[in-house]
């Protein structure tokens, strides 16, 4: 692992690799070639109409004073010098941090189990995969109106329902406090976004062999043990991929806290993609909205990567 | 020759051109929250037969990025109504087409709403002329003040009868409520004026600094809160962004709150059962103020149309085209003609227009949005955590900040 | 068997019941608001105990389709974005799957991985320089551009997937054919077609959901109220209109849009859990 030759041999390697796909090798035709570069052209320049370009616009805004109405100024890096005295990004920042730290918990302290749940051979298994899922196929957006309607103090559900059951005594909006606002978000959002995390976790475990899921019973291995040391490492992949993909949207949410609280109670749910939508869109400063979305984007690419590597498999695991 | 054919093009262009225009027709855009007002009216100027209008509804949360996109795009509408308050930040980014000429040539120009034609102005030019008014008023439930015991004939006129009166109605129990104001938005239509009537003052003259932290202020802040505390409004009103600010009034559940000349016209129609008052929003010791709100007509700088715009002003400034507007629910901006605008009206229409012309006013500023509008902006924060949190002085100390560092960086 | 899969009958009873009440607890708001959305308006209108409606009535979809230019245009205007995404991003994935599994070209590996690696990048960041792109080939607030951007924004994923369809039949099979004269776009149609029909459905189920539910995109690029597709009308709906909200419009909208997507998994549940799982196992 630690052997100074390892790097070298890793760079060769794709060194090679570069240069036998720049060749083209790999035993076709030659004219071909052309009509594997012209299959894949139509994405390319799909890729490149609407996402390369608007991404290298981003950047190029991100170095100017663009207003939304009104002549663009090159400002050259000071956007990049304002945000670091922006509290109001750096609160939002944080407050996506913790949203994201959370909701990610929060959804595998239910995957987990409800994972191992379904993965057992019982009495109406497909149905109980499919209930734990159902939620995912909705939008977001679908799903943040119903959760303001189900929360409304006096003609949704939860309050007036409590009521008649005599838990409370008088109505309660939990769309009021931010503790019980951010609250009421995490559990809509596990409602409807756990059910990616247990497909993948129970795809994880059931490409476990089963020689060894037996094997370690007959150790005695119990319970946390077994997890610990034989299930995890084995599902490592996939709850790795589960995780990623749980972060990625939980930095970049928007739609549920506009929509449910529009940013409140109090400001307390403005995320960082929120109050980039802010800038560019209520305060009109494009140029700035821009470098805040470069910030963003470059944040998540680094979190991706650490997370990857924090999962990383090793060789013949 | 060369020379000639010039001038015969440009003498030519011209005419041919007015031809070719009369065809088509002018492109115009409003506001969702006018377009029950705006759709009869322009079907009203078309059928006169002749400059015809093509009207585009805009969300109106969405005017301003719509219009700056198709500006960019070189898609942008002729002319288009305004909030009237976005004027200035439109004006200042120089895309508007000064229409101070045309001023000269209306004698009636001077009763012309004041508040419109300030936020119309910079640097002694006029880049909007007023088309239709709002104003904030206070409305009251009578039947409820009948079953309070109070005189549903005589509506509160300063904070300790609106006070007395939010106390009776909520004793009366149940699911009903005293007051109701949304917390959470659209405060500057509705907490505003409060502050105004008290001789209050949030902005400097030039919109240049925030004045938010007065006594003024903070007597009309402990005058909500007092409110609160009595439990006189409901809980929803925390967490009510807007969307609800009438709801609880249109069931006949709530006995006062604040509300627009629009909603006479929701509550006759749509809840002929609500039997209800209008009168101005009071002070403290008494005297009234509203937000004066509504829309201008404003050009896009570059139209080639602007005679049959000008066909389009006059025909809202004459004494049909202010009709229309008492007609389908906002109020007329002439004040010379406005009482003979409104005159086939509900009355209560014009207590609003009378609220207004005598104490409406708008802040002007070119960041309005940012202070006001935005949800998560200064002023409905400041609403939210000095009326229902605890802190009164640090929100207003953080108000006070926020809204000079906005503006300042504006310029 | 494994001493766990033993558990005495009281605990697997119990785990049973559990399992009942939990997926009661995640099915339980579908089933609300779909029951709610079929009460008479005023009815609607009032907190849903108990959910199901005293009669059955449609009154809560005729208010929605009061609302902007009608349900049918909405519901078109939805349909038409999705099922344009479903086939624009079917046919350029389905060749560029080709493309990248069964050809080779310069610099083909760091091609695909670039594909891939735009799936980071929160498109939320990139809609004002769209807007702008769109004006400038006339797309803008239109259906077309919206599903040019749609379609854009689901072929990372796309491409992924179908390339993974295409590593999966044999190369046997296209040599043979190939011996037999087939030249590579016949291949594709006559003979590759069928066998990665599955990934066809797999990666149309996904940008179907996807564009049916997009909020954001939709909402900031399209300018014109008759072009709206359903979350945006719904979302106006809930933004109350004369000051009031139409809870009853509000849950017909949501149930409108979530209906399809429910059916479309039930019916396809195995090629999208495909899909879904398709990153975890490669």
């Amino acid at each position: 692992m630690a052997s100074p030759a390892a790097p070298a041999t890793r760079k060769e390697t794709w060194k090679e690799k570069l240069r036998r796909s720049l060749r083209g090798e790999g035993g076709v035709v030659g004219q071909e070639r052309w009509l594997g570069v012209l299959l894949i052209l139509p994405a390319l320049v799909l890729l490149t109409a609407f996402f390369l370009v608007p991404l290298v616009m981003v950047g190029w805004m991100s170095l100017h004073n663009w207003p939304l109405l009104g002549r663009p100024r090159f400002i050259g890096l000071r956007n990049y010098a304002t945000m670091l005295t922006d509290t109001g990004f750096w609160h939002a920042l944080w407050f996506s941090a913790k949203y994201t730290i959370v909701v990610t918990i929060a959804i595998f302290a239910v995957a987990f189990p409800l994972a191992f749940f379904v993965e057992r051979p019982r009495p109406f298994v497909g149905f109980f995969r499919t209930a734990f899922f159902l939620p995912v196929v909705l939008g977001l957006g679908s799903a943040s109106l119903l959760w303001v309607w189900l929360s409304n103090v006096d003609f949704g559900l939860f309050s007036p329902a409590l009521m008649k059951l005599g838990l409370i005594d008088r109505p309660v909006s939990w769309l009021m406090q931010p503790t019980s606002a951010f609250i009421s978000i995490i559990v809509m959002v596990v409602w409807k976004a756990s059910g990616t995390s247990i497909v993948l976790l129970l795809t994880g475990l059931q490409a476990i062999p089963p020689e060894l899921k037996e094997a370690a019973s007959i150790d005695g291995a119990r319970g946390w043990q077994r997890f610990r040391y034989i299930t995890f490492p084995l599902i490592r992949r996939t709850f790795a991929l589960a995780l990623i993909l749980s972060v990625t949207h939980s930095v970049l949410a928007f739609d549920q806290f506009y929509i449910i609280t529009a940013g409140g109670p109090d400001n307390s749910m403005l995320s960082a993609v929120y109050w980039i939508m802010n800038t560019s869109f209520v305060s009109f400063k494009l140029g700035y909205g821009a470098a805040l979305s470069i910030a963003l984007l470059a944040l998540l690419v680094l979190l991706s990567i650490v997370q990857l590597y924090l999962l990383r498999t090793k060789e013949g695991q | 020759m060369k020379r000639r054919t010039f001038l015969g093009a440009a003498m030519s262009a011209p005419m041919l051109s007015t031809a070719a225009w009369s065809q088509e027709p002018l492109s115009m855009w409003a506001r969702s929250d006018v377009a029950n007002v705006i759709r009869p009216f322009v079907d009203t100027f078309n059928a006169k037969g002749k400059t015809q209008i093509k009207l585009d509804i805009v969300v109106a949360r969405e005017m301003v990025q719509k219009y700056a996109a198709a500006a960019a795009a070189r898609s942008a509408p002729d002319f288009l109504l305004l909030d009237l308050i976005y004027t200035p930040a439109f004006a200042s980014a120089d895309q508007l087409q000064d229409l101070s000429p045309w001023t000269k040539e209306m004698p009636y120009f001077e009763s012309l709403s004041p508040a419109h034609r300030k936020l119309g102005e910079l640097d002694g030019k006029l880049y909007g002329l007023p088309f239709s008014a709002e104003g904030s008023v206070l409305v009251y439930n009578k039947k409820l003040f009948r079953e309070a015991g109070l005189d549903p004939e005589k509506p509160p006129k300063n904070w300790g009868e609106i006070t007395d009166a939010a106390v009776k109605i909520r004793a009366l129990g149940g699911d009903r409520y005293g007051y109701y104001v949304p917390g959470a938005g659209a405060a500057a239509f509705r907490f505003l004026p409060v502050v105004w009537a008290n001789g209050g003052e949030v902005l400097s003259a030039d919109g240049k600094k925030a004045t938010i932290d007065s006594p003024q202020l903070r007597e009309a802040i402990g005058f909500y809160r007092d409110l609160w505390a009595k439990k006189v409004m409901p809980e929803s009103v925390v967490a009510d962004t807007g969307p609800d600010a009438l709801t609880g009034f249109a069931a006949g559940r709530v006995g006062m709150t604040i509300t627009g000349a629009f909603a006479i016209g929701v509550l006759t129609t749509r809840y002929p059962d609500v039997e209800f008052g209008v009168t101005p929003i009071p002070g403290k010791n008494g005297g009234f103020a509203s937000f004066a709100g509504g829309d201008n007509i404003v050009v896009s700088r570059g139209t080639r149309r602007l005679p049959a715009i000008r066909e389009f002003v006059d025909f809202a400034y004459s004494l049909e085209g202010q009709s229309l507007l008492g007609k389908y629910g906002s109020l007329p901006v002439r004040g010379d003609i406005a009482a003979a605008a409104l005159k086939e009206n509900d009355p209560r229409y014009l207590t609003v227009a009378e609220a207004v012309n005598k104490g409406g006013r708008t802040p002007r500023s070119s960041v309005y949005n940012d202070l006001f509008n935005s949800l998560n902006g200064p002023w409905v924060t400041l609403h939210q955590r000095a009326i229902f949190g605890n802190d009164v002085d640090g929100a207003i100390a953080q108000a006070q900040a926020t809204f000079q560092r906005i503006i300042n960086e504006a310029n | 068997m494994a001493a766990s899969r033993r558990s005495p009958f009281a605990l697997d009873f119990a785990q049973q019941c559990l399992g009942f009440v939990i997926a009661a607890l995640f099915l339980a708001p579908l089933a609300w608001t779909a029951l709610s959305s079929l009460k008479p308006a005023a009815e609607a209108a009032l907190p849903p105990l108990p959910p199901w409606p005293s009669r059955i009535t449609y009154e809560t979809y005729q208010s929605l389709d009061g609302f902007g230019s009608g349900l049918v245009t909405h519901t078109a205007n939805s349909l038409f974005v999705a099922l344009g995404t479903v086939g624009l991003s079917g046919v350029v994935s389905l060749l560029a799957g080709y493309g990248f599994s069964r050809f080779h070209f310069p610099l083909k590996n760091v091609i695909f991985v670039l594909i891939i690696s735009t799936m980071m990048i929160p498109y939320q960041s990139l809609l004002t320089p769209l807007f702008l792109i769109l004006s400038w080939i006339g797309l803008s607030n239109s259906l077309v551009g919206l599903v040019l951007v749609y379609a854009t924004l689901q072929l990372p994923f796309s491409v992924f997937m179908m390339r993974n369809a295409f590593e999966a039949v044999p190369r046997e099979i296209d040599e043979a054919a190939r011996i037999d004269g087939c030249g590579g776009v016949r291949i594709l149609t006559r003979i590759m077609f069928p066998l990665v029909a599955p990934g066809i459905i797999t990666v149309s189920i996904f940008a179907f959901l996807a564009s049916w539910n997009e909020f954001l995109a939709a909402l900031i690029l399209l300018t014109d109220n008759k072009l709206f597709t359903l979350p945006i009308l719904v979302t106006a709906v809930r933004s109350g209109q004369f000051g009031t909200v139409d809870w009853g419009a509000v849950q017909a909208g949501v149930t409108l849009m979530m209906m399809p997507c429910l059916l479309l998994f039930l019916l396809l549940q195995r090629y999208y859990m495909r899909g879904l799982t398709a990153g975890a196992v490669k």
